[in-house]
């Protein structure tokens, strides 16, 4: 666990400010990131970073400043040295109209339990080998790409209110291949993620683009018109779709301030179909499970939408503070977004036998609004994605750009899949922030918006 | 001996070090010192007021053409990295199919600043807070709901040693702000106006970029009276119109559907698993017709006060300029050394002549990957924005994105706006509301019937480009004119 010396100067820098009556919290980050990146069939890339981050934020009255420092922590002076930086910059703010929530850890946690150190100290020859056995038992005419990371993080957070700590340490790994064909371009995938080194199986990999390579080889690519479909959306393209809608219908910003798609509802009205039901719960192991948020408070299970209504808002600490709310929890990069399963085959292709003609969409490439208070979105197809008839794959199809409203979407769900799926959400631009989400292995929608089509992948 | 100068010895022995084992190349980044503060003003209220302070190591090693990266946030850890790089490299070179190449580089000694007046960092928080509570006042109106005020200062001092000789320091520093009103429309639905900060292409880029009128302060009475036309206005209808493209809108589609097809290490596939790919191939230069033969686009990294200039690129590459595209000819890309061998090799022959000094990495512990610089398009001869409004028929005006998606090989897009002005018979009519357009690459830059000459060009500078694994966010600038495109699909369909 955390550093017993970086601890101990956490934590006498925070008595110090505790006792000169200052309100502040620090919060340490941890991360030692591996990753391994696949081009033309090589390790284009293989990198290790071993970054420690110290975030103090100092609030002093309706004032705020914060000092965040990436560099070696060996000493109190420089954890002292930054405080001061944010003591300054709170001194010198100009006051909120608005009395912000101090941050507090409300009880102390010490949690590891998606900690493996096999997956922390992985050899990265594993990971070439794995790629290796894949190229070759697959077809070395292919195009091989793809990237594998993997690390662990810790998060440390302390404040001025109490003693208490709050301290989580994990790992997590989200394993990609990209296989194409270099004339015919056509581009598979399949990704893996997980919490343990035993997560990842190469033989995982080599059966889910077995069955699809042969239709690919075999088949030229379709052009689907614009015009409405009946959708199969994997679990990928079903994760960005339900993180997308509760981003912007649910988050208590958006929604006090009239941005969202959700501004003319409220709590208790129907938004989606009757069959959707959404849950932020950081009890699931298919999701990286954080207790805490970063202002300290604790995690629980929190409804968002059960049968289609909506139930409540995600509130993170500034905006409950200038609406008068409470925080939920939601000063989080690691929600745990849960999809409840339904009903459906666990195979998509036995679930659409008698609907005719379906488009299978697993993955929604760069999705993005247009519009946010219709709940508007749009993204195009990529991997893996096949034109259905009669519940059989009868071709690839090009790139389909899907152009529709969450409520459209998720409010015509024929069919959701029984089994669950973990998806990995992860973004890396700054620190290490693992997330995935839990959603049925696949929905069926109706009545689907197809707006544009390409003559390619 | 400062602590600093022990560090560069420190680089150089290891250098050596790992060069003596057998490396094919080596080379370390030193971040001195990566600040970066943010203030925002949200309706007056200062919701960030934070800054960044980031210092290390990153060192790349290439060892029997496979790169190994490693980085660390603790001089006293240097050793232990550069022999992590090393590792990393040799574990990487278990698995090479296409090996890499620098191919054969000089030592090259310089060092770049960027020219600066004011230095952002030296202005004291209190000053700025002034300046941009002054700013925020400007947008106050009683229809407006919601304000925003926000700028990003950032300043990096790197030191750059590799195993051929070079040495660069660079100081470089960069400038970005915002404004933003919101307020909802007849239909009870949010729109908003902003305005961010650009360049005319000269001058410095320091905190005089912030309060020069013309280049960000003296923008909000328009911000306010666009914004009060918006929500009064009736939304576009879907159909076939030019689409005319101010510089706020201009340059994202230059960023999205040319810069990143271009880049020479998407073209190679190196990007599949995350960015995608691009349609561009190998054989496509000084072939394809990517535009009419109004389409000029280039690469310059001259730009003064541009985040997309910065001297000498992270293989230690002077920053060049060239064009990428010719009066519609595709002749170029942004490459970096190591992509531009393994580009010629499997080509067979020499498609690029050197690296464009296109490598970056946004920190010390993320290695280069090929990058954007300033790509833009050459100003034409077709005249002020209104001479192009005069020549058209049935048009939209555009500008600033709200959303942007794009396909994975970067052949077809989708774009949603702030705002439009409809265009009829020659004169700008009326303001639309949700405007959005969408169409296919090389069909679209077909369609580029109308380029604007200097008075129209503007340098937009990018603060959030996203790109690669482990995942970086870049600093860009694009410079382009009012650009018209014909027989574009705008609008959703029923």
């Amino acid at each position: 666990m955390l550093d017993a010396n970086i601890r101990k100067i956490l934590m006498q820098v925070r008595d110090k400010a505790a006792d000169e009556g200052i309100q502040a919290t620090l919060k340490l980050h941890h991360e030692k990131s591996h990753l391994m990146r696949i081009g033309n069939n090589s390790v284009s890339l293989n990198t290790s970073e071993n970054l420690v981050r110290l975030d103090i934020e100092v609030t002093d009255g309706r004032k705020q400043g914060s000092q965040t420092y990436l560099g070696a922590i060996n000493d109190a002076d420089t954890v002292q040295g930054i405080f001061d930086a944010a003591r300054e910059k709170a001194r010198m703010a100009s006051p909120k109209t608005y009395d912000p929530i101090p941050d507090k850890v409300e009880v102390t946690i010490n949690e590891d339990s998606q900690f493996d150190h096999e997956l922390a100290d992985i050899d990265p020859g594993i990971k070439a080998e794995a790629y290796r056995e894949i190229i070759e038992r697959l077809g070395e005419k292919y195009n091989y790409s793809g990237s594998w990371s993997s690390g662990s993080m810790e998060v440390y957070i302390l404040t001025t209110a109490n003693r208490n700590e709050v301290c989580h340490r994990g790992t997590d790994q989200l394993f990609t291949v990209v296989l194409k064909h270099t004339q015919a371009k056509w581009e598979l995938t399949h990704n893996q993620t997980g919490w343990r080194a035993s997560d990842f199986s190469v033989e995982k990999t080599i059966n889910a683009l077995s069955e699809l390579i042969s239709v690919y080889e075999e088949n030229d690519g379709f052009k689907v018109e614009p015009g409405e479909y009946t959708v199969i959306f994997g679990a990928s393209a079903l994760s960005e779709i339900i993180a997308m809608a509760m981003y912007t219908g649910l988050s208590g910003r958006g929604w006090e301030e009239k941005q969202s798609w959700t501004a003319k509802f409220k709590p208790g009205d129907k938004i989606l179909g009757e069959n959707i039901s959404v849950v932020d719960d950081p009890t699931n192991p298919k999701t990286f499970m954080f207790g805490f948020d970063m202002c300290g408070r604790k995690r629980d299970i929190f409804p968002l939408i059960a049968d289609g209504e909506f139930m409540n808002l995600m509130y993170d600490s500034a905006t409950a503070g200038k609406y008068g709310k409470k925080p939920t929890g939601h000063d989080t990069e690691s929600p745990s977004i849960v999809m409840d399963t339904g009903f459906g085959h666990a195979d998509p292709l036995e679930a659409v036998i008698d609907m005719g003609r379906v488009l299978y969409i697993p993955a929604i490439h760069y999705m993005n609004i247009p519009n946010r208070s219709k709940g508007i979105f749009t993204g195009s197809s990529r991997f893996n994605a096949v034109l259905v008839e009669d519940g059989k794959i009868v071709s690839p199809i090009f790139s389909s750009r899907v152009t529709d409203s969450f409520q459209n979407v998720l409010g015509n769900v024929k069919v959701i899949s029984s089994v669950a799926e973990s998806v990995n959400e992860s973004n890396t631009y700054g620190r290490r922030a693992p997330v995935a989400m839990s959603v049925p292995s696949y929905i069926v929608s109706e009545g689907v918006k197809i707006t544009d089509s390409a003559d390619s992948f | 001996m400062t602590e600093s100068m022990e560090v560069k010895k420190k680089i150089s022995s290891n250098i050596s070090r790992i060069a003596s084992e057998g490396a094919g190349y080596v080379d370390a980044r030193y971040y001195l010192d990566d600040s970066s503060e943010t203030l925002l003003l949200y309706d007056g209220d200062l919701e960030a007021n934070d800054t960044t302070v980031e210092s290390g190591i990153g060192v790349r090693v290439l060892w029997e053409g496979a790169w190994g990266f490693a980085a660390t946030s603790d001089p006293s850890c240097l050793d232990a990295c550069f022999e992590k790089a090393a590792m990393n490299a040799r574990t990487a070179s278990r698995l090479v199919k296409v090996p890499l190449s620098m191919g054969a580089g000089e030592a090259v000694k310089g060092s770049y600043a960027t020219p600066v007046e004011v230095d952002p960092f030296s202005v004291s928080l209190q000053d700025k807070l002034t300046f941009l509570t002054r700013l925020d006042n400007d947008l106050k109106e009683d229809f407006i709901l919601k304000r925003m005020v926000y700028v990003n200062f950032q300043r990096k001092k790197v030191h750059f040693q590799n195993s051929e000789g070079s040495e660069i320091n660079k100081d470089l520093v960069n400038v970005f702000g915002m404004i933003m009103a919101m307020a909802l429309d007849s239909d009870g639905e949010m729109q908003r106006r902003s305005m961010s900060l650009y360049s005319t292409g000269d001058g410095t880029a320091g905190w005089e970029m912030v309060t020069n009128p013309e280049l960000f302060s003296g923008h909000a009475a328009r911000v306010r009276s666009e914004l009060a036309e918006l929500i009064k206005a009736e939304p576009l209808e879907y159909g076939k119109r030019s689409v005319i493209l101010l510089p706020g809108q201009g340059h994202l589609q230059v960023h999205e559907t040319i810069g990143h097809p271009l880049e020479l290490d998407r073209i190679l596939g190196y990007e599949l698993s995350y960015a995608g790919g691009s349609f561009v191939d190998l054989d496509s230069f000084g072939k394809l017709r990517y535009g009419s033969d109004k389409l000029s686009v280039s690469s310059y990294g001259s730009i003064a006060n541009s985040p997309g200039s910065f001297g000498f690129d992270d293989d230690g590459t002077p920053e060049r300029a060239y064009r990428l595209i010719d009066r519609g000819i595709l002749v170029n890309a942004l490459t970096s050394r190591a992509m531009v061998n393994e580009a010629n090799e499997k080509a067979g022959r020499e498609v690029f002549q050197q690296s464009g000094g296109a490598a970056r990495a946004t920190s010390f512990y993320k290695a280069p990957i090929d990058r954007m610089t300033n790509i833009n398009i050459l100003p034409g001869n077709d005249g002020t924005e209104d001479d192009i409004i005069a020549s058209t028929e049935d048009g939209i005006v555009v500008d600033n994105p709200v959303s942007w998606s794009i396909g994975s090989n970067r052949e077809h897009f989708h774009f949603g706006c702030e705002i439009a002005w409809e265009v009829k018979n020659g004169e700008k009519t009326r303001v639309l509301r949700n405007p959005t357009y969408q169409g296919h690459t090389l069909e679209f830059y077909g369609s580029l019937s109308a380029v604007g000459d200097e008075s129209t060009w503007k340098v937009e500078l990018v603060n959030n480009c996203g790109k690669g694994e482990p995942n970086q966010v870049m600093q860009i600038g694009h410079g382009v004119p009012v650009v018209k495109f014909d027989d574009v699909i705008t609008g959703e369909r029923k």
